[in-house]
């Protein structure tokens, strides 16, 4: 797929030695940057990086200037994102810049799983970049959901649940891959729409067509002129449903709650639902 | 707040409470060698996603599902492949897959 906020490889190839062009990966998995990454690519870590150390919640804007000050990342630049998990980071990481305002920020399709798939290069030497005097801007945050926001929305405006069916459902408490958590209650909030975030990717974590990615919305019975909630388990996964909705759809009232399951299902006296169905309001 | 991404892998079953787990293993290996790069998802009954990781250096990889029956799909680079299987609680599901 081609669009301004989506590069693909050839893309990539061509501006890899373009200075006003930065690649960051973000993944979680940090040794995966340490052993190999795209040339020239630095790396942003999702949590000690773009977490705050102590609270909940995100590095500050001064915090944030600091950060890519020293990265070496400029307002001017044009950032481009990739990492592994089909890009579920590199998403958020996506997300995180435009909701401090960057100008210029891209996703590379696919992320790190098509391009090692595609048996492209990957080399282990770190570039150095010249610290910058970044600024960012005040938080964006038409684009953020807290869980306010979300209790408020409950029957009133669209929710989508983008995790696995059996998330939704409450069968299962995370994603397969992690163990099993018993200290949260397993569900959905009331009202909210099962579209999973994988249904808007291809097995090579490239994104559907536009053709697709509006059919399987509209199909679900989304009604996209009012506003919407996007909601995972951390908030990483609804970055990516952010991403197609916000940045590939074009629909501008979609707020990513990046609180998610983890807060929600954790609340005193939110109404919950389970099973397969949405429940009501 | 824990992360919601995949360990290379699989994460560790140390500490791990396996009576509360149902847990799906295996190694990936094209011809005689672990594919040392590749990638496995899990799908429900209903061939959903439901999760995937990158293998270890190993083939190795890991799940933490729920019992019932489950399809795990292995990408390696020119190749794929569907193995069902099904997972109890409690219990470790040995899954070695071969593409060769």
């Amino acid at each position: 797929m081609s669009n301004q906020t989506l590069v693909d490889a050839e893309w990539a190839l061509a501006h890899f030695d373009d200075a006003k062009v930065v690649f960051i990966e973000v993944d979680e998995d940090t040794e995966a940057y340490a052993g190999n990454h795209i040339k020239n690519a630095i790396a942003l870590n999702w949590k000690t990086d773009l977490q705050d150390p102590v609270r909940r919640d995100f590095v500050n804007k001064e915090q944030f200037e600091a950060l890519l000050s020293a990265k070496g990342v400029s307002n001017d630049d044009t950032v481009v994102l990739y990492g592994g998990n089909n890009n579920w980071f590199a998403a958020y990481a996506y997300w995180y810049f435009k909701l401090y305002g960057h100008g210029d920020v891209r996703l590379l399709d696919g992320g790190r799983k098509k391009w090692e798939l595609d048996g492209r290069e990957l080399v282990s030497e770190v570039p150095t970049r010249a610290e910058t005097k970044y600024v960012a801007k005040d938080q964006d945050l038409s684009i953020r959901a807290f869980r306010e926001d979300v209790l408020k929305a409950i029957g009133v405006q669209n929710l989508v649940d983008v995790r696995s069916p059996d998330e939704y459902a409450g069968r299962l408490l995370a994603p397969a891959h992690l163990p099993q958590e018993a200290a949260r209650i397993g569900g959905h909030i009331p009202t909210a729409a099962n579209i999973p975030w994988s249904k808007a990717a291809n097995e090579d974590g490239s994104f559907k067509s536009i053709a697709e990615l509006t059919s399987l919305y509209e199909g679900a019975g989304v009604d996209l002129k009012k506003d919407t909630v996007a909601y995972c388990r951390i908030g990483e996964r609804s970055a990516h449903s952010w991403f197609v909705l916000h940045e590939l759809l074009g629909v501008k009232n979609v707020r990513n709650y990046d609180g998610s399951w983890t807060e929600y299902g954790s609340l005193v006296g939110v109404p919950v639902a389970v099973g397969d169905e949405p429940g009501s309001a | 707040m824990s992360a919601c991404g995949a360990v290379v892998g699989g994460v560790s079953l140390d500490n791990i409470d396996i009576a509360t787990q149902a847990v799906i293993q295996g190694v990936v290996t094209v011809g005689a060698a672990p594919a040392n790069l590749g990638y496995v998802r899990l799908l429900d009954r209903n061939d959903e996603f439901v999760a995937e990781m990158p293998v270890s250096k190993l083939g190795e990889f890991r799940f933490f599902a729920a019992a019932g029956d489950w399809t795990i799909v292995t990408l390696v680079p020119g190749a794929t492949k569907r193995t069902p299987t099904t997972a109890e609680l409690g219990k470790i599901v040995d899954v070695n897959i071969d593409l060769s």
